[in-house]
């Protein structure tokens, strides 16, 4: 998923390049179904290892990463041997919103919109499916690649049936090598990717701190936690093509560079789906940065990082020329980061916290045109959680979003799950909200979501 | 708009490379991860996969997984041997070795415990204070070199050694993780899944207790 992606950026993914085929969702459905209840059944990156689930994702969920986990991803998803690089994987379930009529009545009335339709409130759905190509290709070079139908992702031209959308998601393709100096591990890689830190192999990371994916739409789904505020690339876009390098030395200092540019050329098909005008960058010097601190003692380790991004999107949305050096904005982040981990049979226990800043600058037409002004927007969020034996779960999130152009969001997420078979999770998520741009009593946006996910 | 930078070639030149020299040499024999492959050295192998868990010395950091560091060559090999053909069944059998171990030949198994066998075991440094576990050591030390004769269960150092350091296919225990300890002596008590060995009618009368203090007295030891 582009689970990264602001509020305001994930409805650009609803973009031209339709493909109406739900072929991805059937052939999904299908093979969720015939899967036998075996903990055989697991996805590429376990055949090509032979391991079970956990021993790269912390508790059996998906996607946070144990130590090894993390070592398998810096060193090129290279461990293991040559198998068929394909897995498929599933989400949906029911939504609920607590009072989704005054929620659209007080859209109507701040914005004079209301909730896209059709609201799909308290509908059992199957939302989102993906094509992961993924796997070892050589002693030095892995693929993890995703590729998703969104059944949800648009509206018709009037207004009443929902339209899937297929669309490029993740894609990194690495390069790594480690060598052993004096009894001490160097991890070197290049990563070519389409999403800043995508590359990343911690949980706190933008692309990877959501673990429940959802459709980005409409109605009711508006309100889950996957749509609350989460810390990101603040780009507007969706997919770019970058290069990264990185370095992690003995396990303990990781460092990592990349450079961004359009997804153009030879490597447009890291933008699939997308809207191509959304995700035009300028130049090639858009700059990703990392650095972390990680230290591992006993059952427990901690991170302790910051991540930024430095770019200049255009604003195409305006139809102005992405020639025009009047037309692109400035976007600059900076965030700092931890995530603590107690690993030990039967316990799972994790602590997340991220706070970034987010300071946009209006193009010189946008400035002109529009009025907008340079802002700073500030998201936190922090995340607690506990597996048990990698079957039944619980976590609580709190987040929260204040200046820029939307108003302040905050709230609080709590989720139960069960993991009967470790590629298969169903859990509820309930999301509260204290504070909610343009809704009046902003509980009454409460959502709830009974959800399954199933990968195989 | 802007022409490409210095630091731009830079990142294109370097993934040229890395590219032209992986695909141009797809195998990288001194430092490949690649299980299927008999001609990687199972040195090689422990530096660059068991490594990831077990630590590149063989002193592994979580007590989930156990040192090797100085553990015995041929309880290694029986131990790998026993992954690889599913006769050991303990969740870290299923859960992480057998699909490391599968394709594994009979050289690089060997070479692998060679390598382990010959690390040099580092002593934590990070384990609770002695003042806080003083009683449970000495009631495990007197376990480990007595037994305890109302209940015959034997010394464990008629088999381990007199310094826990194992002998042949009995494996050295001292300075072992105290959980990983606590954990296997369980599996041996409860369960089938290390079948056939002296383990099952030895740790049958032991009580949580005379485990958990058994493995505080060898966790500690040089």
């Amino acid at each position: 998923m582009n689970m990264s992606l602001p509020l305001e950026s994930k409805s650009s993914a609803q973009s031209s390049h339709n493909l109406t085929s739900g072929w991805l969702l059937s052939i999904t459905s299908t093979l969720l179904v015939l899967t036998p209840s075996s903990s055989q059944a697991v996805p590429a990156f376990a055949r090509q290892t032979g391991q079970n689930c956990i021993a790269c994702h912390a508790g059996g969920q998906f996607p946070e990463l144990t130590p090894y986990g993390r070592l398998f991803k810096l060193t090129g998803y290279t461990i293991g041997e040559r198998t068929l690089p394909l897995s498929v994987m599933a989400s949906g379930g029911l939504t609920s919103v607590s009072k989704i009529a005054a929620v659209n009545q007080s859209l109507v009335n701040n914005t004079s919109t209301g909730l896209d339709l059709p609201l799909k409130n308290k509908q059992t759905s199957l939302d989102i499916a993906s094509l992961f190509i993924a796997g070892k290709v050589t002693d030095n070079i892995g693929l993890f690649s995703q590729i998703t139908h969104d059944r949800y992702s648009e509206v018709d031209d009037q207004g009443l049936n929902n339209q899937g959308h297929t669309t490029g998601d993740n894609f990194d393709l690495r390069w790594a090598d480690q060598w052993l100096l004096s009894g001490r591990e160097f991890i070197y890689g290049v990563s070519l990717n389409n999403n800043p830190s995508v590359s990343d192999p911690w949980n706190t990371s933008w692309a990877w701190m959501q673990y429940v994916p959802s459709s980005s739409g409409p109605g009711a789904n508006a309100y889950l936690d996957a749509n609350t505020p989460y810390a990101s690339s603040g780009l507007p876009g969706d997919l770019y093509s970058g290069l990264s390098t990185y370095l992690f030395w003995n396990k303990s200092y990781y460092g990592e560079i990349g450079f961004y540019r359009s997804a153009s050329r030879l490597l447009h098909f890291m933008n699939f789906g997308n809207d191509p005008n959304a995700s035009i960058l300028q130049g090639n010097s858009n700059r990703y940065w990392r650095f972390a601190y990680n230290h591992e003692w006993g059952s427990n380790n901690l991170m302790v990082g910051t991540s930024g991004m430095a770019a200049h999107p255009y604003d195409s949305a305006n139809g102005v020329s992405s020639s025009d050096a009047l037309s692109y904005q400035g976007v600059k982040n900076v965030g700092v980061d931890t995530q603590y981990q107690y690993l030990l049979d039967p316990h799972t226990f994790t602590v997340q916290a991220v706070v970034q800043k987010q300071n946009f600058t209006p193009s010189v037409w946008d400035a002109t045109l529009n009025g907008n002004t340079p802002s700073t927007t500030r998201v936190s969020r922090v995340k607690f959680s506990y597996v048990h034996a990698a079957r039944n779960g619980v976590s609580f999130a709190n987040f929260n979003q204040n200046g820029g152009f939307a108003s302040a969001t905050q709230g609080n997420t709590l989720e139960v799950f069960h993991l009967p078979v470790q590629n298969i999770r169903i859990g509820l998520q309930m999301t509260f909200y204290s504070k909610l741009a343009n809704i009046d009593s902003p509980s009454n946006a409460n959502s709830a979501r009974l959800y399954f996910w199933g990968a195989y | 708009m802007k022409g490409p930078t210095p630091m731009t070639h830079f990142f294109k030149y370097s993934w040229s490379l890395c590219l032209a020299l992986s695909l141009g040499a797809c195998s990288n024999i001194e430092r490949s991860r690649d299980l299927s492959n008999p001609r990687v050295a199972g040195a090689t192998l422990a530096q660059q996969v068991c490594s990831t868990c077990h630590g590149a010395t063989g002193n592994s950091i979580s007590p989930q997984f156990p040192n090797l560091a100085g553990q015995q060559e041929a309880y290694l090999v029986n131990q790998l041997q026993n992954f690889k053909g599913h006769q050991r069944m303990d969740p870290p059998g299923p859960e992480y070795m057998w699909g490391l171990s599968r394709r594994l030949t009979n050289a690089q198994i060997e070479d692998i415990a060679h390598y382990f066998a010959n690390q040099v075991h580092v002593a934590r440094t990070d384990q609770t204070p002695m003042s806080k576990t003083e009683q449970e050591y000495q009631i495990g030390l007197n376990i480990y070199t007595q037994g305890i004769p109302e209940k015959s269960i034997p010394a464990c150092q008629l088999c381990h050694g007199p310094h826990a350091k194992g002998l042949a296919t009995f494996p050295r225990l001292a300075g072992q993780h105290k959980d990983y300890l606590v954990r296997q002596l369980h599996v041996f008590q409860e369960t089938e899944f290390r079948p056939n060995t002296p383990m099952t009618q030895i740790t049958h009368q032991l009580d949580a207790q005379q485990m958990s203090d058994i493995a505080i007295y060898l966790s500690r030891m040089p």
